[in-house]
Protein backbone atom coordinates (compact mmCIF):
# COMPACT_ATOMS: atom_id res chain seq x y z
CA UNK A 1 0.00 0.00 0.00
CA UNK A 2 2.91 2.48 0.28
CA UNK A 3 3.37 2.39 -3.34
CA UNK A 4 -0.31 2.95 -3.53
CA UNK A 5 0.58 6.34 -1.48
CA UNK A 6 3.47 6.96 -3.50
CA UNK A 7 1.04 7.01 -6.48
CA UNK A 8 -1.37 9.03 -5.07
CA UNK A 9 1.56 11.84 -3.43
CA UNK A 10 3.42 11.58 -7.22
CA UNK A 11 0.32 11.47 -9.85
CA UNK A 12 -0.25 15.25 -10.64
CA UNK A 13 3.22 16.07 -11.46
CA UNK A 14 3.40 13.13 -13.54
CA UNK A 15 0.35 12.72 -15.19
CA UNK A 16 1.25 16.65 -16.42
CA UNK A 17 4.09 16.26 -17.62
CA UNK A 18 3.21 13.01 -19.28
CA UNK A 19 0.19 15.17 -20.77
CA UNK A 20 2.56 18.06 -21.84
CA UNK A 21 5.46 15.62 -23.07
CA UNK A 22 2.45 13.59 -25.44
CA UNK A 23 1.25 17.27 -26.76
CA UNK A 24 4.77 18.26 -27.68
CA UNK A 25 5.53 15.01 -29.40
CA UNK A 26 2.93 15.09 -31.21
CA UNK A 27 3.57 18.64 -32.12
CA UNK A 28 6.79 17.96 -33.00
CA UNK A 29 5.96 15.66 -35.46
CA UNK A 30 2.94 17.43 -37.02
CA UNK A 31 5.89 20.26 -37.43
CA UNK A 32 8.15 18.63 -39.94
CA UNK A 33 6.25 19.14 -43.06
CA UNK A 34 6.38 23.18 -41.96
CA UNK A 35 10.05 22.73 -41.07
CA UNK A 36 11.06 20.77 -43.79
CA UNK A 37 8.85 23.16 -46.97
CA UNK A 38 10.67 26.37 -44.65
CA UNK A 39 13.95 24.66 -45.29
CA UNK A 40 15.06 25.62 -48.47
CA UNK A 41 14.65 28.78 -47.66
CA UNK A 42 17.65 28.99 -45.39
CA UNK A 43 20.09 27.80 -48.14
CA UNK A 44 19.74 31.45 -49.44
CA UNK A 45 20.63 32.41 -46.19
CA UNK A 46 24.31 34.16 -45.78
CA UNK A 47 26.55 31.53 -43.50
CA UNK A 48 26.45 33.05 -39.71
CA UNK A 49 29.50 33.86 -37.89
CA UNK A 50 30.39 33.87 -34.55
CA UNK A 51 28.64 31.16 -31.70
CA UNK A 52 25.39 32.36 -32.71
CA UNK A 53 25.61 31.59 -36.62
CA UNK A 54 27.63 28.30 -36.41
CA UNK A 55 24.50 27.31 -34.13
CA UNK A 56 22.35 28.67 -36.71
CA UNK A 57 24.38 26.67 -39.45
CA UNK A 58 24.51 23.69 -37.10
CA UNK A 59 20.50 23.97 -36.30
CA UNK A 60 19.96 23.88 -40.39
CA UNK A 61 22.08 21.41 -41.53
CA UNK A 62 20.94 18.86 -38.71
CA UNK A 63 17.65 19.31 -39.88
CA UNK A 64 17.92 18.47 -43.03
CA UNK A 65 16.39 15.41 -42.40
CA UNK A 66 13.41 13.89 -40.42
CA UNK A 67 15.70 11.98 -37.90
CA UNK A 68 17.63 14.93 -37.84
CA UNK A 69 14.90 17.41 -37.39
CA UNK A 70 13.71 14.44 -34.64
CA UNK A 71 16.99 14.84 -32.63
CA UNK A 72 17.04 18.43 -32.76
CA UNK A 73 13.45 19.99 -31.90
CA UNK A 74 12.52 16.34 -29.74
CA UNK A 75 15.36 15.23 -28.27
CA UNK A 76 17.51 18.14 -27.81
CA UNK A 77 15.21 20.67 -26.80
CA UNK A 78 11.72 19.57 -25.72
CA UNK A 79 11.72 16.33 -24.40
CA UNK A 80 15.44 16.87 -22.18
CA UNK A 81 14.08 20.50 -21.04
CA UNK A 82 10.52 19.21 -20.44
CA UNK A 83 11.62 15.65 -18.88
CA UNK A 84 14.50 17.50 -16.21
CA UNK A 85 12.02 19.39 -15.17
CA UNK A 86 9.64 16.92 -13.91
CA UNK A 87 12.51 15.05 -12.87
CA UNK A 88 12.95 17.58 -10.56
CA UNK A 89 9.33 18.29 -9.40
CA UNK A 90 8.73 14.50 -9.01
CA UNK A 91 12.48 14.62 -6.61
CA UNK A 92 11.56 17.59 -4.79
CA UNK A 93 9.04 17.68 -1.43
CA UNK A 94 7.66 14.37 -0.50
CA UNK A 95 7.58 13.19 3.53
CA UNK A 96 9.75 15.88 4.52
CA UNK A 97 7.69 18.49 3.36
CA UNK A 98 6.88 21.10 6.28
CA UNK A 99 3.68 20.83 7.41
CA UNK A 100 2.55 18.32 4.33
CA UNK A 101 -0.35 16.62 4.91
CA UNK A 102 0.18 12.59 5.90
CA UNK A 103 3.60 12.94 6.88
CA UNK A 104 3.63 12.28 11.01
CA UNK A 105 0.95 9.37 9.95
CA UNK A 106 3.44 7.70 7.60
CA UNK A 107 6.34 8.01 9.63
CA UNK A 108 4.11 6.26 12.27
CA UNK A 109 3.73 3.47 10.45
CA UNK A 110 5.86 0.35 11.07
CA UNK A 111 7.59 0.80 8.09
CA UNK A 112 11.79 1.96 7.83
CA UNK A 113 12.70 5.12 6.62
CA UNK A 114 15.01 3.60 4.10
CA UNK A 115 11.74 1.92 3.07
CA UNK A 116 9.31 4.70 2.96
CA UNK A 117 12.44 6.77 0.76
CA UNK A 118 12.73 3.75 -1.16
CA UNK A 119 9.45 3.59 -2.52
CA UNK A 120 8.53 6.45 -2.94
CA UNK A 121 11.77 6.75 -5.07
CA UNK A 122 11.01 3.54 -6.95
CA UNK A 123 7.46 4.96 -8.02
CA UNK A 124 9.18 7.82 -9.47
CA UNK A 125 11.33 6.19 -11.24
CA UNK A 126 8.47 4.20 -13.01
CA UNK A 127 6.73 7.37 -13.83
CA UNK A 128 10.08 9.12 -15.37
CA UNK A 129 10.56 5.54 -17.18
CA UNK A 130 6.96 6.36 -18.34
CA UNK A 131 7.47 10.05 -19.60
CA UNK A 132 10.61 9.02 -21.61
CA UNK A 133 9.38 6.04 -23.19
CA UNK A 134 5.57 6.97 -23.62
CA UNK A 135 6.21 10.27 -25.98
CA UNK A 136 9.12 8.40 -27.70
CA UNK A 137 6.98 5.77 -29.02
CA UNK A 138 4.26 8.23 -30.06
CA UNK A 139 6.98 9.59 -32.12
CA UNK A 140 7.56 6.33 -33.64
CA UNK A 141 4.12 5.91 -34.00
CA UNK A 142 3.58 9.00 -35.33
CA UNK A 143 5.79 9.05 -38.03
CA UNK A 144 3.76 7.08 -40.83
CA UNK A 145 1.16 10.30 -40.52
CA UNK A 146 3.82 12.72 -42.52
CA UNK A 147 4.86 10.15 -44.55
CA UNK A 148 8.06 9.85 -42.40
CA UNK A 149 9.45 6.62 -40.89
CA UNK A 150 11.34 6.89 -37.54
CA UNK A 151 12.93 3.84 -36.43
CA UNK A 152 11.50 1.76 -32.95
CA UNK A 153 15.19 1.30 -31.95
CA UNK A 154 16.11 5.40 -32.17
CA UNK A 155 12.84 5.63 -29.97
CA UNK A 156 13.98 3.34 -27.30
CA UNK A 157 17.85 4.74 -27.28
CA UNK A 158 16.71 8.24 -27.01
CA UNK A 159 14.13 7.05 -24.08
CA UNK A 160 16.62 5.01 -22.48
CA UNK A 161 19.27 7.71 -22.74
CA UNK A 162 16.95 10.39 -21.60
CA UNK A 163 15.89 7.86 -18.37
CA UNK A 164 19.04 6.33 -17.10
CA UNK A 165 21.33 9.87 -17.09
CA UNK A 166 18.53 12.28 -16.49
CA UNK A 167 17.77 10.48 -13.12
CA UNK A 168 20.51 12.34 -12.22
CA UNK A 169 18.42 15.46 -11.46
CA UNK A 170 15.37 13.64 -10.10
CA UNK A 171 18.76 12.19 -7.08
CA UNK A 172 19.84 15.78 -6.89
CA UNK A 173 16.47 16.95 -6.04
CA UNK A 174 15.90 14.19 -3.41
CA UNK A 175 19.74 15.07 -1.60
CA UNK A 176 18.05 18.49 -1.76
CA UNK A 177 14.53 17.47 -0.40
CA UNK A 178 16.58 16.25 2.60
CA UNK A 179 18.31 19.25 3.20
CA UNK A 180 15.81 22.00 2.92
CA UNK A 181 12.14 20.86 3.52
CA UNK A 182 9.88 23.08 1.80
CA UNK A 183 8.61 21.72 -2.06
CA UNK A 184 10.47 25.17 -3.52
CA UNK A 185 13.64 25.60 -2.76
CA UNK A 186 14.82 21.87 -3.87
CA UNK A 187 13.22 22.31 -6.85
CA UNK A 188 14.84 25.87 -7.47
CA UNK A 189 18.62 25.03 -6.37
CA UNK A 190 17.89 21.78 -8.57
CA UNK A 191 17.35 23.58 -11.57
CA UNK A 192 19.72 26.06 -11.00
CA UNK A 193 22.43 23.48 -11.35
CA UNK A 194 20.58 22.09 -14.20
CA UNK A 195 20.82 25.75 -16.16
CA UNK A 196 24.71 25.69 -14.77
CA UNK A 197 25.06 22.34 -16.11
CA UNK A 198 23.50 23.30 -19.67
CA UNK A 199 25.46 26.72 -19.76
CA UNK A 200 28.65 24.78 -19.25
CA UNK A 201 27.92 21.86 -21.67
CA UNK A 202 26.94 24.72 -24.12
CA UNK A 203 29.93 26.96 -23.90
CA UNK A 204 32.32 23.85 -23.48
CA UNK A 205 31.49 21.72 -26.57
CA UNK A 206 34.62 19.29 -26.01
CA UNK A 207 32.45 17.69 -22.66
CA UNK A 208 30.83 15.77 -25.77
CA UNK A 209 29.84 12.64 -25.24
CA UNK A 210 30.65 13.08 -21.36
CA UNK A 211 28.19 16.13 -20.74
CA UNK A 212 24.91 15.00 -18.58
CA UNK A 213 22.65 16.54 -21.09
CA UNK A 214 24.45 15.21 -24.13
CA UNK A 215 24.44 11.89 -22.67
CA UNK A 216 20.34 12.31 -22.16
CA UNK A 217 20.21 13.24 -25.29
CA UNK A 218 22.01 10.52 -26.91
CA UNK A 219 24.24 13.08 -29.08
CA UNK A 220 27.21 10.37 -29.66
CA UNK A 221 24.33 7.94 -30.81
CA UNK A 222 22.91 10.50 -32.81
CA UNK A 223 25.91 11.09 -34.75
CA UNK A 224 28.06 8.28 -34.84
CA UNK A 225 25.53 5.69 -33.81
CA UNK A 226 27.94 4.90 -30.85
CA UNK A 227 25.67 4.41 -27.20
CA UNK A 228 27.19 7.01 -24.33
CA UNK A 229 28.19 4.10 -22.29
CA UNK A 230 31.06 5.99 -20.72
CA UNK A 231 28.41 8.93 -19.51
CA UNK A 232 25.96 6.29 -18.71
CA UNK A 233 28.08 4.53 -16.28
CA UNK A 234 29.53 8.08 -15.27
CA UNK A 235 25.58 9.25 -14.40
CA UNK A 236 24.12 6.28 -13.26
CA UNK A 237 27.09 6.46 -10.33
CA UNK A 238 26.61 9.65 -9.59
CA UNK A 239 22.42 9.42 -9.42
CA UNK A 240 23.16 6.02 -7.00
CA UNK A 241 25.56 8.25 -4.80
CA UNK A 242 23.33 11.40 -4.82
CA UNK A 243 20.47 8.86 -3.94
CA UNK A 244 22.36 7.04 -1.19
CA UNK A 245 23.58 10.51 0.31
CA UNK A 246 19.90 11.60 0.19
CA UNK A 247 18.95 7.95 2.36
CA UNK A 248 21.81 9.05 4.74
CA UNK A 249 20.16 12.26 5.39
CA UNK A 250 16.50 10.80 5.59
CA UNK A 251 17.51 8.58 8.32
CA UNK A 252 19.17 10.72 10.44
CA UNK A 253 16.59 13.22 10.25
CA UNK A 254 14.10 14.66 13.18
CA UNK A 255 10.65 14.84 11.64
CA UNK B 1 1.51 -6.93 27.82
CA UNK B 2 4.08 -9.17 29.96
CA UNK B 3 6.55 -6.49 30.57
CA UNK B 4 5.54 -4.12 33.92
CA UNK B 5 6.88 -1.07 32.16
CA UNK B 6 5.77 -0.11 28.58
CA UNK B 7 7.74 3.07 28.28
CA UNK B 8 10.64 4.08 29.92
CA UNK B 9 13.19 6.34 29.59
CA UNK B 10 15.69 7.56 31.73
CA UNK B 11 18.01 10.74 31.87
CA UNK B 12 16.65 11.87 27.82
CA UNK B 13 17.98 14.97 26.65
CA UNK B 14 17.55 16.78 22.93
CA UNK B 15 18.62 19.57 21.95
CA UNK B 16 17.23 20.99 18.34
CA UNK B 17 20.12 23.37 18.10
CA UNK B 18 22.54 24.94 21.03
CA UNK B 19 19.83 27.34 21.87
CA UNK B 20 16.51 25.11 21.86
CA UNK B 21 16.91 22.30 24.49
CA UNK B 22 13.30 20.55 24.57
CA UNK B 23 14.23 17.95 27.28
CA UNK B 24 16.21 18.12 29.94
CA UNK B 25 17.28 14.33 31.39
CA UNK B 26 13.23 12.94 31.10
CA UNK B 27 13.07 10.30 33.77
CA UNK B 28 9.62 8.35 33.16
CA UNK B 29 7.64 5.10 33.70
CA UNK B 30 4.23 4.24 32.11
CA UNK B 31 3.33 1.06 33.70
CA UNK B 32 1.44 -1.27 31.20
CA UNK B 33 -2.07 -1.39 31.37
CA UNK B 34 -2.26 2.38 32.66
CA UNK B 35 -3.85 5.35 31.13
CA UNK B 36 -1.01 7.73 31.88
CA UNK B 37 -1.83 11.47 31.57
CA UNK B 38 1.28 13.51 30.40
CA UNK B 39 0.78 16.82 31.51
CA UNK B 40 2.85 19.97 30.81
CA UNK B 41 2.66 23.37 29.32
CA UNK B 42 3.24 24.22 26.00
CA UNK B 43 6.56 23.83 24.57
CA UNK B 44 7.47 21.97 27.65
CA UNK B 45 8.36 18.76 25.69
CA UNK B 46 5.78 16.28 25.58
CA UNK B 47 5.53 16.30 21.77
CA UNK B 48 9.30 15.54 21.89
CA UNK B 49 9.00 12.91 24.13
CA UNK B 50 6.10 11.32 21.87
CA UNK B 51 8.41 11.56 18.70
CA UNK B 52 11.31 10.24 20.58
CA UNK B 53 9.20 7.04 21.68
CA UNK B 54 8.09 6.25 17.94
CA UNK B 55 11.51 6.66 16.52
CA UNK B 56 11.07 9.83 14.89
CA UNK B 57 12.93 11.91 17.20
CA UNK B 58 17.13 11.04 17.83
CA UNK B 59 17.34 11.64 21.52
CA UNK B 60 21.00 13.56 21.92
CA UNK B 61 21.53 11.80 25.32
CA UNK B 62 19.56 9.10 27.83
CA UNK B 63 17.33 6.28 27.31
CA UNK B 64 14.33 5.33 25.51
CA UNK B 65 12.85 2.21 25.92
CA UNK B 66 8.77 1.35 24.56
CA UNK B 67 8.23 -2.48 25.36
CA UNK B 68 11.89 -2.94 26.70
CA UNK B 69 12.97 -1.85 22.74
CA UNK B 70 15.42 0.81 22.04
CA UNK B 71 13.44 3.26 20.75
CA UNK B 72 16.66 4.95 19.30
CA UNK B 73 17.55 1.85 17.10
CA UNK B 74 15.99 2.04 13.61
CA UNK B 75 15.16 -1.05 13.12
CA UNK B 76 13.77 -1.61 16.98
CA UNK B 77 11.43 1.45 16.55
CA UNK B 78 9.90 0.08 13.69
CA UNK B 79 8.92 -3.23 15.64
CA UNK B 80 7.85 -0.41 18.50
CA UNK B 81 5.68 1.08 15.43
CA UNK B 82 4.05 -1.81 14.79
CA UNK B 83 2.76 -2.24 18.23
CA UNK B 84 1.55 1.34 19.11
CA UNK B 85 -0.31 3.36 17.39
CA UNK B 86 -0.38 7.24 17.22
CA UNK B 87 -2.39 9.94 16.86
CA UNK B 88 -0.34 13.48 16.74
CA UNK B 89 -1.98 16.88 17.32
CA UNK B 90 -2.56 18.06 14.26
CA UNK B 91 -4.83 14.68 13.57
CA UNK B 92 -2.21 14.22 10.27
CA UNK B 93 -3.89 11.95 7.70
CA UNK B 94 -3.61 11.22 4.56
CA UNK B 95 -5.78 14.00 2.85
CA UNK B 96 -5.70 12.52 -1.13
CA UNK B 97 -7.41 9.13 0.50
CA UNK B 98 -10.86 8.36 0.86
CA UNK B 99 -12.38 7.13 4.59
CA UNK B 100 -12.08 3.59 3.29
CA UNK B 101 -8.62 3.88 1.75
CA UNK B 102 -7.36 5.37 4.69
CA UNK B 103 -8.44 2.61 6.60
CA UNK B 104 -7.42 -0.14 4.29
CA UNK B 105 -3.85 1.71 3.95
CA UNK B 106 -3.60 1.01 7.30
CA UNK B 107 -4.84 -2.29 7.80
CA UNK B 108 -2.29 -3.36 5.53
CA UNK B 109 0.47 -2.80 8.14
CA UNK B 110 -1.15 -4.43 10.87
CA UNK B 111 -1.86 -8.23 10.81
CA UNK B 112 -3.86 -7.65 13.92
CA UNK B 113 -6.24 -5.22 12.30
CA UNK B 114 -10.16 -4.95 13.67
CA UNK B 115 -11.93 -5.18 10.79
CA UNK B 116 -15.45 -5.63 13.06
CA UNK B 117 -14.37 -2.70 14.98
CA UNK B 118 -13.38 -0.63 12.30
CA UNK B 119 -16.83 -1.45 11.34
CA UNK B 120 -18.84 -0.28 14.40
CA UNK B 121 -16.46 2.89 14.84
CA UNK B 122 -17.33 3.83 11.33
CA UNK B 123 -21.06 3.94 12.37
CA UNK B 124 -20.64 4.89 16.10
CA UNK B 125 -18.70 8.20 14.05
CA UNK B 126 -20.75 8.56 11.42
CA UNK B 127 -17.78 8.17 8.79
CA UNK B 128 -18.82 7.74 5.25
CA UNK B 129 -16.34 5.58 3.45
CA UNK B 130 -16.29 7.11 0.24
CA UNK B 131 -15.95 10.70 1.82
CA UNK B 132 -12.37 12.34 1.21
CA UNK B 133 -10.45 12.76 4.32
CA UNK B 134 -9.32 16.04 2.77
CA UNK B 135 -12.97 17.20 3.43
CA UNK B 136 -13.77 15.77 7.01
CA UNK B 137 -14.24 18.44 9.72
CA UNK B 138 -11.69 19.01 12.81
CA UNK B 139 -14.18 16.48 15.05
CA UNK B 140 -14.58 13.94 11.75
CA UNK B 141 -10.53 13.77 11.66
CA UNK B 142 -9.91 13.20 15.52
CA UNK B 143 -12.81 10.45 15.10
CA UNK B 144 -11.55 9.10 12.31
CA UNK B 145 -7.48 8.84 13.56
CA UNK B 146 -9.17 7.20 16.38
CA UNK B 147 -10.93 4.68 14.74
CA UNK B 148 -7.18 3.87 12.57
CA UNK B 149 -5.32 3.93 16.05
CA UNK B 150 -7.74 2.10 18.34
CA UNK B 151 -8.34 -1.02 15.43
CA UNK B 152 -5.19 -1.91 14.53
CA UNK B 153 -4.83 -4.08 17.96
CA UNK B 154 -2.44 -2.08 19.02
CA UNK B 155 -0.42 -2.48 22.72
CA UNK B 156 -0.09 0.87 23.11
CA UNK B 157 -1.91 3.66 22.05
CA UNK B 158 0.10 7.54 22.31
CA UNK B 159 -2.43 10.18 22.10
CA UNK B 160 -1.17 14.00 21.60
CA UNK B 161 -3.55 16.31 22.18
CA UNK B 162 -6.26 14.17 21.61
CA UNK B 163 -9.19 16.34 22.55
CA UNK B 164 -7.63 19.63 20.71
CA UNK B 165 -9.95 22.01 18.64
CA UNK B 166 -12.84 20.40 19.79
CA UNK B 167 -15.64 21.11 21.65
CA UNK B 168 -16.92 20.70 24.81
CA UNK B 169 -19.18 17.63 23.48
CA UNK B 170 -17.20 16.38 20.62
CA UNK B 171 -14.05 15.85 23.38
CA UNK B 172 -16.02 14.00 25.94
CA UNK B 173 -16.97 11.71 22.78
CA UNK B 174 -13.43 11.19 22.09
CA UNK B 175 -12.79 10.63 25.91
CA UNK B 176 -15.78 8.28 26.35
CA UNK B 177 -14.79 6.25 23.33
CA UNK B 178 -11.36 5.44 25.08
CA UNK B 179 -12.73 4.83 28.50
CA UNK B 180 -14.89 2.23 26.41
CA UNK B 181 -12.46 0.78 24.41
CA UNK B 182 -9.73 0.41 27.57
CA UNK B 183 -12.29 -1.79 29.42
CA UNK B 184 -12.70 -4.08 26.94
CA UNK B 185 -9.27 -4.46 25.31
CA UNK B 186 -5.63 -4.71 26.77
CA UNK B 187 -4.54 -1.69 26.17
CA UNK B 188 -1.66 0.92 27.54
CA UNK B 189 -2.64 4.53 26.90
CA UNK B 190 -0.06 7.28 27.21
CA UNK B 191 -1.75 10.83 26.12
CA UNK B 192 -0.05 14.41 26.24
CA UNK B 193 -2.42 16.81 27.05
CA UNK B 194 -2.71 20.64 28.79
CA UNK B 195 -6.15 19.89 29.57
CA UNK B 196 -6.36 19.41 33.23
CA UNK B 197 -9.93 17.93 33.50
CA UNK B 198 -9.33 15.57 30.77
CA UNK B 199 -6.79 14.12 32.77
CA UNK B 200 -8.25 14.02 35.84
CA UNK B 201 -11.27 12.19 34.31
CA UNK B 202 -9.84 9.19 32.66
CA UNK B 203 -6.17 9.16 33.60
CA UNK B 204 -4.99 6.71 36.35
CA UNK B 205 -1.13 7.91 36.49
CA UNK B 206 0.21 10.94 35.67
CA UNK B 207 3.45 12.75 34.53
CA UNK B 208 3.83 16.42 35.12
CA UNK B 209 6.78 17.66 32.44
CA UNK B 210 8.67 21.35 32.94
CA UNK B 211 10.87 22.72 30.54
CA UNK B 212 11.94 19.34 29.59
CA UNK B 213 12.33 17.47 32.66
CA UNK B 214 9.79 15.18 35.25
CA UNK B 215 8.35 17.66 37.60
CA UNK B 216 5.89 14.94 39.17
CA UNK B 217 5.25 11.41 38.16
CA UNK B 218 3.06 8.71 40.15
CA UNK B 219 -0.68 7.36 40.33
CA UNK B 220 -3.17 10.07 40.30
CA UNK B 221 -4.78 8.48 43.56
CA UNK B 222 -1.27 8.34 45.21
CA UNK B 223 -0.46 12.09 44.65
CA UNK B 224 -4.01 13.28 45.39
CA UNK B 225 -3.40 10.95 48.96
CA UNK B 226 0.24 11.97 49.39
CA UNK B 227 0.10 15.99 48.65
CA UNK B 228 -0.90 18.43 50.75
CA UNK B 229 -0.69 22.14 50.85
CA UNK B 230 -0.06 23.28 54.29
CA UNK B 231 -0.41 27.18 55.76
CA UNK B 232 1.23 28.87 58.23
CA UNK B 233 0.03 32.28 59.67
CA UNK B 234 2.74 34.39 61.56
CA UNK B 235 2.09 37.50 63.56
CA UNK B 236 4.29 39.45 61.85
CA UNK B 237 6.15 38.66 58.32
CA UNK B 238 6.40 35.18 57.64
CA UNK B 239 10.13 33.53 57.67
CA UNK B 240 12.16 32.29 55.12
CA UNK B 241 12.75 28.89 56.37
CA UNK B 242 14.67 25.79 55.00
CA UNK B 243 12.83 22.70 55.34
CA UNK B 244 14.35 19.43 56.26
CA UNK B 245 11.64 17.42 54.47
CA UNK B 246 12.66 15.77 51.46
CA UNK B 247 9.15 16.04 50.38
CA UNK B 248 8.69 19.40 50.01
CA UNK B 249 8.15 20.44 46.55
CA UNK B 250 7.51 24.11 46.96
CA UNK B 251 7.57 27.05 49.85
CA UNK B 252 6.04 30.68 49.38
CA UNK B 253 5.88 33.12 51.46
CA UNK B 254 3.92 36.48 50.89
CA UNK B 255 3.41 38.37 53.64
CA UNK B 256 2.37 36.84 57.20
CA UNK B 257 1.82 34.07 55.21
CA UNK B 258 4.00 30.69 54.34
CA UNK B 259 2.28 28.26 51.82
CA UNK B 260 4.23 24.73 51.50
CA UNK B 261 3.53 22.14 48.73
CA UNK B 262 4.50 18.78 50.03
CA UNK B 263 4.07 15.28 48.41
CA UNK B 264 4.67 12.95 51.39
CA UNK B 265 5.22 13.18 55.14
CA UNK B 266 2.85 16.40 55.68
CA UNK B 267 3.17 15.44 59.62
CA UNK B 268 6.52 15.95 59.68
CA UNK B 269 6.29 19.45 57.71
CA UNK B 270 3.97 20.50 59.93
CA UNK B 271 6.24 19.71 62.96
CA UNK B 272 8.80 21.68 61.62
CA UNK B 273 6.38 24.59 60.88
CA UNK B 274 5.45 24.55 64.72
CA UNK B 275 8.81 24.54 65.84
CA UNK B 276 8.47 28.65 64.09
CA UNK B 277 5.51 29.04 66.36
CA UNK B 278 2.89 30.18 64.05
CA UNK B 279 -0.21 31.48 64.91
CA UNK B 280 -2.28 29.03 62.91
CA UNK B 281 -1.63 25.73 60.70
CA UNK B 282 -3.99 24.51 57.95
CA UNK B 283 -3.25 21.26 56.28
CA UNK B 284 -5.23 20.54 53.17
CA UNK B 285 -5.75 18.72 50.24
CA UNK B 286 -4.63 19.44 46.81
CA UNK B 287 -6.30 18.93 43.11
CA UNK B 288 -4.47 18.03 40.28
CA UNK B 289 -4.78 21.57 39.04
CA UNK B 290 -3.39 22.60 42.23
CA UNK B 291 -0.04 19.91 41.69
CA UNK B 292 0.50 21.03 38.23
CA UNK B 293 0.22 24.87 38.77
CA UNK B 294 2.81 24.82 41.61
CA UNK B 295 5.14 22.29 39.76
CA UNK B 296 4.85 24.36 36.40
CA UNK B 297 5.20 27.97 38.00
CA UNK B 298 8.34 26.30 39.98
CA UNK B 299 11.21 28.63 39.10
CA UNK B 300 13.82 27.15 37.11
Amino acid sequence: MLWYKAWLDTRWPFLIGLAILVVLACGNVFEYPTTARLLPLADTLPHGTGIVGRAIDEAIQTQRDYRGFIWWQWVRQNFTQTWTLFAVLLGSGGLLVSGSKGALFTAALPASRKQLLGIRAGACMIELLVLAVVPSLLIWLLSPAVGESYSLTTALVHASCMFLAGVVFYSFAVLMSTTFHDMWRPALVTCLVAIGIGVVETVVRQMGGYGVFAVMRAETYFRSGALPWGGLLVTIAISASLFYAALLNFVQLDL
Amino acid sequence: MSDPVVIETADLSKAYDASTEALRGLTLQVPSGSIYGFLGKNGAGKTTTIKTLLGMVKPTGGIARVFGLDATNPQASVAIRQRAAFVSEDKDLIDSMTVDEIARFTASFFPTWRADLAQQYRQTFDLRPAQSVKQLSRGARTKLALLLALCRGAELLILDEPTSGLDPAAAEEVLQVLVRHVATEPLTIFFASHQLSEVDQIADHVGIIDRGRMAVAGALDDLRAQFRRIQVVFDGAAPTPAFRTAAVKRVRREGRVLTILTSADADAVVAEARALNPVAIDVAPVTLKDIFLESVNAEA
